[in-house]
């Protein structure tokens, strides 16, 4: 399966994405590479919701990783709608992981998709089992993960995790913790506007830090 | 002049065209009570044994637990019936009074063979609208019978039968164990497992059985014969506190004295013109 | 009688409307009812097609998971069917997810699954009794097109017009001045059950032959069985 192999040598070039799971909830922090001084860094956009309950970090061609979003927020709504309850965070993983693995096959539904999808993504959730975290590759392998770093510093920046991470660490702690890695391994000098950082808790859910409460921890670093 | 229905005797058709009309524009007839209904009729030894279950249902709901199905016509003659609870209490009504009019006519005992004429003559002009199965069974000087009537009119005359929704049910009874010239107890047994039959495997029918003996020195109705079901126990007591029932509005109206008059009453005579 | 009937071959007559019947009522009755750390669902025993006993020992409730349970009456080829499907459909979940369906979570299922046959339904009434993730006992009451109510306690079937009522008024207080509900015990439960299903079978002659009653708490179900008149 070289397609595979290559779409896994691809994510390796993508901007480094890291995800932390502790007790209290999981952390999801990106790279933002600015490119050019026209770009508005604020319109890209690597983390998203996929349910209230459930974020998602991707590295590697985002366009591709629209498809497995859109495909994870269909899932998560249909599962809501049939269930009347919050889709398990292995399970979103488990359905995205299903259609990542679909190129190749023709079918009733259409054609068949010619290649891998060429993304990495880390699906940060908050289900009945607790906080969790799961990391999906282009093969559509998807492990959990106490903490993990994916794309173009991800060999460093796991290093560096392994070092850090404990299972007491708070969720402030890993918002340090996975900033401190991204800044040592960003080529850039780390800023609130060239990171995009999100939580989700049992409590509030996916939600994303402004730039603001990103910048007053980059200054303790 | 419309006709009232009190001062001619017979039925009254006036509101058949209506019905019809009503019908055809998709209203429905107003129902009546059906009974689904075991019942039976052998001719043994010594005369005839009649039996009915006491199940009256309106719809999918028992209206009457223990009514009865075996009619009285003549001391040596009665009928079970199946089929429009009303047509039934009328009819065996109207023709126990033919039959005895018969009889005080003649001055003779009525021969079952007479009443099975009449009930069919009557059926028969009705041409099926007066809902009436009927088993009729009875003793004269020619013997014992056992007559089957159906609602338009057509008669048989038969060693044993059944008749309504649980006949199928009571005949497969007859079928296996009836035999000519049988002894009491033996058709008293027969009978009463017939209507078991229909008690127990068709939901028409249920709760009791009632026998009719009638052999050349009379009839003699047993009702209950069998109480084949008893009623269920519940475990709880439905008593209610005093005052639960809410009085929701409350008007006084003073009932005002406007005048009052007293009248005595005398003793009359009476009148003996 | 007019002449003109005999003219013409029978499809040259007016034209008359045919109709498809691919459902047939089977009776059954069900009755459900939750406490705090209990639930109790019942049904009747006889399965019925028009004037016919078709089965004296023929219960209708089914065991989906180890807390949820549901019963089912009405096209008794409807309720084999539908209780096939959602028994699969409990089988992928586990394997999907890993885990057992919460009871409200089949309930939903089950909504959703009726909803499906939105125009073409299954002639099925429904009940459907649990313990919920907070350890309560829960009652769903559901119609054949998949409208779902959540529940203290319910009747469906063919004698929901005898039984419900006896509910409205035992459990809910309902119709009375001054009177609070009483606390669901399981001895008040299944009292009611057995009275309700007693009274039933002496009016509906659809209801009868036996009752099953089965009981759900955290540690397990049990089953009891109760004799109903048979005519």
């Amino acid at each position: 399966m070289f397609q595979v192999e290559y779409a896994i040598e691809a994510i390796k070039l993508g901007s480094t994405a890291i995800g932390i799971q502790t007790s209290e909830g999981v952390v999801l922090a990106v790279e933002k590479r600015i490119t050019s001084s026209l770009m508005i860094p604020s319109t890209i956009e690597k983390i998203v919701e996929i349910d209230k309950h459930i974020g998602c970090a991707v590295s590697g061609l985002v366009a591709d990783s629209r498809t497995l979003v859109d495909h994870a927020r269909v899932e998560c709504a249909n599962h809501w709608f049939v269930y009347n309850q919050d889709m398990k965070v292995e399970s979103v993983a488990q359905a995205v992981s299903n259609l990542a693995i679909r190129f190749g096959d023709s079918d009733d539904d259409g054609p068949a998709m010619s290649r891998p999808f060429g993304v990495a993504m880390l699906f940060a959730g908050v289900d009945k089992s607790g906080a969790q975290l799961y990391h999906m590759d282009p093969s559509g392998t998807f492990l959990e993960f106490g903490a993990k770093a994916i794309g173009s510093g991800s060999e460093g920046a796991q290093q560096s995790l392994q070092e850090a991470y404990h299972k007491s660490m708070t969720l402030d702690e890993a918002l340090k913790v996975s900033l401190t890695v991204l800044k040592q391994v960003m080529e850039e000098k780390v800023s609130g506007s060239n990171v995009e950082v999100a939580a989700v808790t049992p409590d509030k859910g996916f939600h994303r830090y402004p730039q603001k409460a990103v910048e007053q921890v980059i200054a303790t670093l | 002049m419309e006709d009232s229905g009190d001062t001619h005797t017979g039925f009254q058709f006036s509101n058949f065209a209506r019905n019809e009309k009503l019908v055809s524009r998709g209203f429905p007839m107003p129902g009546c009570r059906k009974t689904g209904t075991t019942i039976a009729g052998v001719v043994f030894k010594d005369g005839v044994v009649l039996g009915a279950d006491t199940r009256a249902t309106e719809g999918d709901i028992v209206a009457d637990k223990n009514c009865s199905k075996i009619h009285y016509l003549q001391p040596n003659m009665y009928c079970c019936g199946a089929g429009t609870a009303a047509d039934l209490e009328m009819t065996t009504q109207l023709m126990a009074g033919q039959l005895e009019l018969h009889r005080l006519n003649t001055g003779r005992q009525v021969p079952v063979i007479a009443a099975n004429s009449m009930f069919k003559q009557m059926l028969f002009r009705y041409q099926g609208h007066i809902g009436a199965a009927l088993v009729l069974g009875g003793v004269d000087k020619y013997g014992s019978h056992i007559y089957s009537i159906h609602p338009h009119g057509s008669t048989d005359r038969l060693p044993y039968t059944t008749m309504g929704s649980g006949s199928l049910a009571a005949m497969t009874v007859f079928e296996e164990r009836w035999q000519p010239d049988m002894e009491l107890s033996e058709a008293k047994q027969l009978v009463r497992d017939a209507i078991a039959g229909g008690v127990f495997n068709d939901l028409g029918s249920g709760s009791n059985i009632d026998l009719c003996i009638i052999t050349k020195d009379g009839a003699n109705m047993l009702r209950p014969y069998d109480v084949a079901n008893v009623k269920g126990q519940r475990v709880g007591k439905y008593e209610y506190q005093r005052g639960v029932t809410e009085v929701l509005t409350k008007k006084v109206r003073p009932i005002e004295i406007v005048s009052e008059t007293v009248r005595l009453i005398t003793g009359e005579d009476m009148d003996t013109a | 009688m007019s002449l003109a009937v005999m003219d013409g071959a029978d499809y040259m007559r007016d034209p008359r409307k045919h109709h498809f019947h691919p459902y047939a009522d089977n009776g059954g009755t069900s009755v459900a009812i939750a406490g705090d750390d209990f639930v109790m669902i019942a049904s009747d025993t006889r399965l019925t097609r028009g004037f016919n006993i078709l089965s004296r020992d023929q219960g209708k409730v089914l065991g989906l998971t180890p807390k949820t349970m549901m019963a089912s009456s009405g096209c008794w080829a409807d309720v084999l069917t539908l209780k096939k499907v959602l028994n699969a459909r409990l089988t992928m979940y586990s394997h999907e997810h890993h885990d057992v369906m919460s009871t409200t979570a089949v309930a939903q299922l089950l909504s959703t699954m009726l909803y499906w046959r939105r125009f073409f339904p299954y002639y099925v009434s429904n009940i459907l009794a649990g313990i919920d993730e907070e350890g309560k006992g829960v009652v769903y009451h559901y119609d054949p097109v998949g409208h779902m109510e959540k529940l203290a306690f319910s009747a469906t079937g063919a004698s929901v017009a005898q039984i419900q009522p006896l509910l409205d008024n035992q459990l809910g207080a309902l119709n009375m001045k001054d009177v609070t509900p009483p606390t669901i015990t399981k001895e008040l439960a299944r009292q009611l059950i057995h009275d309700a299903f007693v009274s039933a079978a002496e009016r509906d002659i659809n209801t009868g032959d036996g009752i099953l009653i089965h009981t759900i708490t955290k540690d397990g179900t049990t089953d009891e069985k109760v004799k109903l008149r048979r005519d």
